[in-house]
């Protein structure tokens, strides 16, 4: 069935965004649990696996408080921030197939695998209906070598609304312009703009013209198809409204989106644009897919000749590509947090109600059984999530439960999250949230 | 699905719903003619029949179930869920219980319509009602109503189908794009099932229905399988169908949203890039060569796009928006010529001239703003999102009501809707030139296209295949999830991805193996429950294969150990000997240094047969180690070698193989494609059978029988017993309030506890003989209804049935018109199972009926 944020979905896979005056962040409804908790949440799915040993500081095997220990050299830019962190080893995905990435099932929570379609929703996308509202639910961005993101400028593997129905994320900063800020542009992307709204509104004209007159039982189902258009046509205008407001928070096109010299321009202007997304109140979840969720990618602006699966070939630990990458990773993070942190949202800062969910989507490795699932969470929400900590899990606890966290902390009452009770008994020691990561 | 175990009282309430009853005097003179309004109210209606056949039981005091009804009011958002399953137990006539009076036939069916049309009424604007449109729910007309003789004060009308909007399925959808961007192979009458043009886009080998673009050109690549997959392009389908089961595709399931009109939209424009450019679109000039050699793939480029390598050779359609953004400049001609190519290409039909006119305006404006190449991209896209590119109009707009209030559909509605119903690509010569010239208006010319159709191979039909996909649903083993060790224990693989990939092989193995059936086209149905005939690759000699029993896996263990130490006796036996031969020679040159230059060759021949025979005593350890399957005695299946529609490559060498070999299956253990590993495991879960949807798809599918809607109280687990079987753990479905609806679906189901979860044959069970034993129980048709002793017994059973047979053409009907029969369909399905029977059993003949039918060619179109 169509609602709206299925239709506001929409346009975050395609064109013509725009933000009501309603949706602006400081008015935001307020959290969803009384305890707090977060009204936004940024996944960041580095592909490759994340081995545990270029996150937990040296020597740490049990819980320990991060106040007195130094963090590894691939994650040191956290080190400022590390108050705010959360290291959780032992989570497991074995029932994800990540072994080459466990695709949709890395947020899913189920079996996925190359070509293999979405089975269920992934969690982000419930997220994004969970949380506060704003204009668009969900959007994904995804970064790859200069080729694939040119050529193939959308691709979906990571995230999806359902069964069958996967989300893309953009990979070309200048189509996610487009799309976002649009109605504030100049130059070839005004142009583009208004000539896509010219031909989306007379679409919507045609669509409503062959709805005339159709038999009763029809005429819902297909005005649901016109108003489709109607909505995301009426949305774009309405962004005229709130330029102003927008325009505080795009980022400025440069030559990295129209001549990037390395694919990591077009990886940082990804980031401006999703932050963008973030505090200027258009979305409530990004997600952002280093790699794009599949054993591929490219880094050769960190210096790095090597790309795709030889990456995945390597051994982690001490290896100076890795090192680079996740010290890529970490400063990404770093910006994330500073941008939320300048942003006033009530007698605090955005990022105070934010949370950041670092992992991988292949668990923690190129080739593995999932056995070891590691992940970093940024942002206490409140006080509603743990921090400055580093947690040890004895593996029996799936993926799943974290996201069951994350909806329940979002104000959603469930105990699982896309497992049933009887892959539960196999696979899920416990029932309900993760106790460890709450405060 | 396990509806077992009640957690509170309130799981009564529809299993012992309206246990006992009062009489009811029903003298229901009265004409009843089904689909009208029953114009009777609450009071003196709906109460007075609660009031004779419900309260008694379900009074005050102490009700049955805990539900109380003397109170129920009228037909409320709040009470709806409690009205839904009154009509759910009156239709499927659970209540009044068998040992009570019951209510006259007409009654009974105004009661029920009553009910549906006052849910309808009150829950328009609260989500609706659409319980009884529902696929899942035909069967509760009564299947005696509609093949056996009417009582007295029933008037059927003429039938017909509502007029409607069909949005056309994904299948369908792919399939009309990919014909804009690859040209598939024309039918080879010499290597029939391979893939032809008008085939249905088969899924990829994850099992991921997508476009791909190019790969008809691809010669050369960098990296293997997963790099292959990465590079090229492809994309998802976007229209989805939210259903796992059944018929998937009715006219009033699905519309498009928003996030698919924008999707269409962006793969619009690559989709026309590629019809303009060619790989050009997606790759590099230097790329697209004949001589791959002259472009050089340096340095590790795996998963770009740039690791591809395209012929020069042009294999795409070249259509008039190649020929648009090939000439200089922009003409008003050419720009029209693409837009009325591209509309009919995605609506099947020509434009009316105003349509033309609309959508050459916004290609114009679009070029206007954003010169040639960019312009027309964007403005063609549009037509991508024209209401008859995703929806198929059936309006009869154009026609005169006949005295029954239907219209006939009639040219272009009347030969779009013949041709949907086999086909996914455009109408073909003929048809599109009956339809021009005015030869679509009446039955005559129905028959007339559809007997062509049908007899013709090269116009390939997947709307058939559908609906045997649908109707079996044996297309889903690849995508049911399967524990791995659970799966390993099964005698299958369990490594890596090879058993999905097994599964979807196996449904491309069934695919033909139904086409080969209705090739023959006799006895269709009973031919595919009974057949022996398999369609198997080679890894199928272990899914067709026998689960071994505890001691033939200690044996064969044994036996390989026995084999193995036999051989490396011999081979350490021959090593022993090159080694002597060798150090007897060594021990001479030591004595005889001058013998050295002499016996040099001897030498070097005696140190490599000592290399040899090591090596050949390493290999053999090797290969008893790796490739003995000691838990499955294999089948040995042989036959003529044929072919089954797979993708094109879509993951590296060696993926999507179309060879297959047409074998018997191994006696006394198949019997049709039940007993197949692609409909068992389709019918399986993670860990074991799924026994009650087995039963449940008997149930339903072949007998025609209804099962009410689990109550949502019912706490659907059955005990984690490890060490018990399936069939002991579900003895809690035989719990009094379980076993009313489970009693239609668990023996049917438990005969086909003969195979394991991965579909092997197997006689033990947790190291037991496996009880295979179960019954068929009130079927409708008291001849095949008792005991049987495993699932070949039967199917045997079910295949000679005549119910059987009619419950099949519901379905087809059910298929073929989008909607759920009606008691006014009676002689559509009639007729159409008399020609089935006439025929031989033939599946042509009973399309020909159908489609002939009133209730496929006529439409009543309601409130306008």
């Amino acid at each position: 069935m169509i609602n709206r944020r299925n239709m506001l979905q929409g346009m975050a896979a395609g064109v013509g965004a725009a933000v009501g005056a309603s949706m602006l962040p400081n008015q935001a409804s307020a959290a969803s649990s009384a305890r707090g908790g977060p009204k936004r949440i940024i996944f960041f799915m580095q592909n490759q696996g994340f081995d545990p040993a270029t996150c937990i500081p040296k020597g740490m095997t049990s819980n320990s408080s991060l106040a007195k220990a130094k963090l590894p050299e691939p994650i040191e830019a956290l080190e400022p921030y590390k108050e705010r962190l959360h290291i959780i080893n032992g989570l497991h995905g074995v029932h994800t197939s990540p072994s080459h990435s466990a695709f949709f099932g890395a947020l899913g929570g189920y079996r996925g695998s190359d070509g293999v379609p979405p089975s269920a929703s992934t969690i982000d996308y419930e997220l994004s209906k969970a949380l506060p509202q704003t204009l668009l639910p969900h959007l994904c961005i995804g970064m790859d070598s200069i080729e694939n993101m040119t050529t193939k400028p959308t691709i979906a593997n990571l995230s999806a609304s359902g069964a069958g129905q996967p989300i893309f994320m953009h990979s070309n900063p200048n189509h996610l312009y487009q799309m976002l800020y649009g109605g504030i542009s100049s130059g070839d992307i005004r142009l583009q703009h208004e000539a896509r709204s010219n031909v989306m509104n007379q679409i919507e004209k045609l669509a409503a013209a062959k709805g005339y007159a159709l038999p009763s039982t029809d005429q819902q189902r297909y005005d649901q198809f016109v108003q489709g258009f109607k909505d995301t046509n009426g949305l774009r205008e309405r962004l005229d409204t709130v330029s102003g407001h927008l325009r505080k928070f795009a980022p400025e096109v440069d030559e990295r989106y129209t001549k990037p010299e390395f694919e990591t321009d077009w990886h940082d202007v990804l980031l401006d644009l999703g932050v963008s997304a973030i505090t200027s109140g258009i979305t409530n979840t990004l997600t952002i897919g280093s790699g794009r969720g599949e054993i591929f990618g490219a880094w050769k602006g960190l210096g790095i000749e090597q790309q795709g699966h030889n990456l995945g070939h390597m051994k982690q630990p001490d290896n100076p590509i890795w090192i680079k990458i996740r010290q890529y990773n970490s400063r990404m993070l770093v910006r994330i947090m500073e941008t939320l942190d300048s942003v006033p949202e009530g007698s605090g800062s955005m990022m105070d109600n934010t949370l950041i969910v670092y992992t991988s989507n292949n668990a923690n490795a190129q080739h593995t059984n999932g056995a070891n699932w590691p992940v970093m969470l940024l942002g206490n929400c409140g006080g509603i999530f743990k921090t400055g900590c580093f947690t040890q899990l004895d593996g029996k606890r799936p993926i799943n439960a974290l996201y069951t966290t994350l909806l329940q902390t979002a104000g959603q009452n469930i105990d699982r999250f896309n497992m049933n009770d009887k892959l539960a008994k196999k696979f899920d020691a416990g029932n309900g949230p993760l106790a460890e990561v709450l405060a | 699905m396990v509806w077992v175990t009640p957690g509170v009282n309130t799981v009564r309430i529809v299993s012992a719903l309206l246990i006992s009853l009062c009489l009811l005097s029903v003298a229901s003179a009265e004409t009843y003619t089904p689909g009208q309004k029953v114009s009777k109210s609450f009071g003196k209606f709906a109460q007075q029949f609660l009031a004779s056949h419900c309260v008694d039981c379900h009074g005050t005091e102490e009700p049955e179930g805990n539900l109380s009804l003397d109170k129920l009011g009228r037909v409320d958002e709040v009470n709806a869920a409690i009205w839904t399953a009154v009509w759910a137990q009156v239709t499927l006539k659970e209540m009044p219980p068998q040992d009570a009076d019951q209510p006259k036939v007409i009654e009974r069916l105004q009661f029920a319509d009553w009910i549906v049309g006052e849910l309808t009424r009150v829950m328009r604007d609260k989500g609706g009602f659409q319980a009884h449109l529902d696929p899942n729910k035909g069967n509760f007309v009564d299947h005696d109503l509609l093949f056996g003789p009417l009582p007295d004060g029933i008037k059927l009308e003429p039938t017909s189908s509502p007029g409607r909007l069909w949005r056309v399925t994904p299948q369908e959808h792919v399939t009309r794009l990919n014909e804009l961007i690859n040209r598939e192979p024309d039918y080879d009458p010499e290597k029939p099932g391979l893939r032809t043009r008008g085939d249905v886009v088969p899924t990829n080998h994850g099992g991921e229905l997508k476009i791909y673009f190019g790969t008809d050109r691809i010669i050369k690549w960098q990296g293997g399988t997963v790099a292959y997959a990465t590079s090229v392009k492809s994309m998802p389908a976007i229209l989805s169908s939210a259903r796992k089961h059944g018929l998937e595709n009715y006219p009033d399931f699905y519309t498009v949203n928003s996030a698919e009109a924008t999707q269409i939209m962006s793969l619009a424009g690559d989709i026309l890039r590629y019809m303009a450019y060619g790989p050009l679109s997606i790759a590099n000039p230097e790329q697209i060569t004949d001589d791959p050699n002259t472009y050089k793939i340096e340095g590790d480029l795996r998963g770009l796009p740039t690791a591809l390598v395209y012929s020069k050779k042009i294999k795409r359609p070249l259509t008039p928006v190649y020929d648009l953004m090939k000439e200089e400049g922009v003409s008003e001609e050419s720009l029209r010529a693409a837009v009325d190519y591209l509309f009919e290409a995605l609506t099947f039909r020509r434009p009316s001239e105003k349509e033309s006119d609309n959508y050459l305006e916004i290609v114009q404006q679009s070029v206007d703003k954003l010169g040639k190449e960019d312009g027309a991209v964007l403005g063609l896209s549009s037509i991508f999102l024209d209401r008859d590119a995703l929806f198929r109009p059936e309006l009869t707009d154009n026609g005169k009501p006949d005295q029954h209030g239907r219209v006939m559909l009639q040219d272009w509605e009347l030969g779009l809707a013949v041709n949907h119903a086999l086909r996914y690509i455009q109408p073909d010569d003929e048809l599109r030139t009956s339809i021009v010239e005015g030869r679509m208006r009446t039955k005559v010319d129905v028959k007339r296209e559809v007997e062509r159709m049908l007899a013709d191979a090269s116009v390939r039909k997947p709307r058939i295949l559908r609906f045997f996909r649908d109707y079996f649903d044996y297309d889903l083993g690849g995508y049911i999830c399967k524990d791995s060790r659970a799966l390993g224990e099964t005698g299958a693989s369990n490594r890596g991805t090879s058993h999905y990939r097994a599964m979807f092989d196996a449904t491309a193995s069934t695919d033909r193996l139904v086409e080969l059936i209705l090739e023959e086209d006799k006895d269709v149905l009973k031919q595919l429950l009974t057949t022996d005939k398999v369609v198997v690759t080679r890894s199928d000699n272990v899914y067709f294969g026998r689960k071994r029993t505890k001691e033939e896996v200690a044996e064969s263990v044994a036996a390989v150990k026995r084999a193995e130490a036999e051989a490396s006796k011999a081979e350490a036996a021959e090593l022993e000997a090159a080694e002597k031969a060798l150090a007897d020679l060594e021990e001479l040159l030591k004595a005889n240094p001058d013998e050295a230059r002499r016996k040099k060759k001897e030498l070097t021949d005696a140190k490599r047969a000592v290399t040899a025979a090591q090596k050949k005593l390493a290999a053999a350890k090797k290969k008893k180690r790796s490739n003995v399957n000691h838990n499955v005695s294999v089948a040995s299946l042989n036959g003529p070698k044929i072919f089954a529609r797979v993708s094109r490559r879509s993951f590296g060498n060696g993926s999507m193989k179309p060879d297959r070999i047409l074998a018997k299956a191994p006696e006394d253990q198949r019997l049709g494609i039940l007993t197949h590993p692609s409909w068992l495991v389709s019918h399986s879960d993670a860990m074991d059978n799924h026994a009650i949807l087995r039963g449940r798809w008997i149930r339903e599918r072949l007998l025609g029988g209804g099962i009410p809607d689990v109550p949502i109280t019912v706490d659907a687990m059955l005990p984690d017993e490890p060490k018990n079987t399936l069939r002991e753990r579900m003895r809690v479905t035989r719990e009094t309030y379980c076993w009313t609806c489970h009693q239609k679906m668990d023996p049917l189901g438990l005969p086909f506890e003969m195979f394991n979860h991965a579909g092997l044959y197997r006689e033990t069970e947790l190291d037991k003989p496996v009880d295979t034993t179960g019954e068929i129980i009130d079927s409708g048709d008291s001849t095949i209804d008792g005991e049987v002793s495993n699932a070949l017994e039967l199917i045997d059973r079910l295949a000679h049935s005549t119910r059987v047979e009619q419950v099949f053409v519901r379905h087809a009907f059910r298929f073929w018109m989008g909607r759920n029969e009606t008691i006014n369909d009676a002689p559509v399905l009639q007729a159409a199972h008399k020609a089935y029977r006439d025929n031989g059993g033939s599946m042509k003949a009973l399309l020909t009926s159908l489609l002939t039918s009133d209730a496929f060619i006529y439409r009543r179109v309601e409130h306008r």
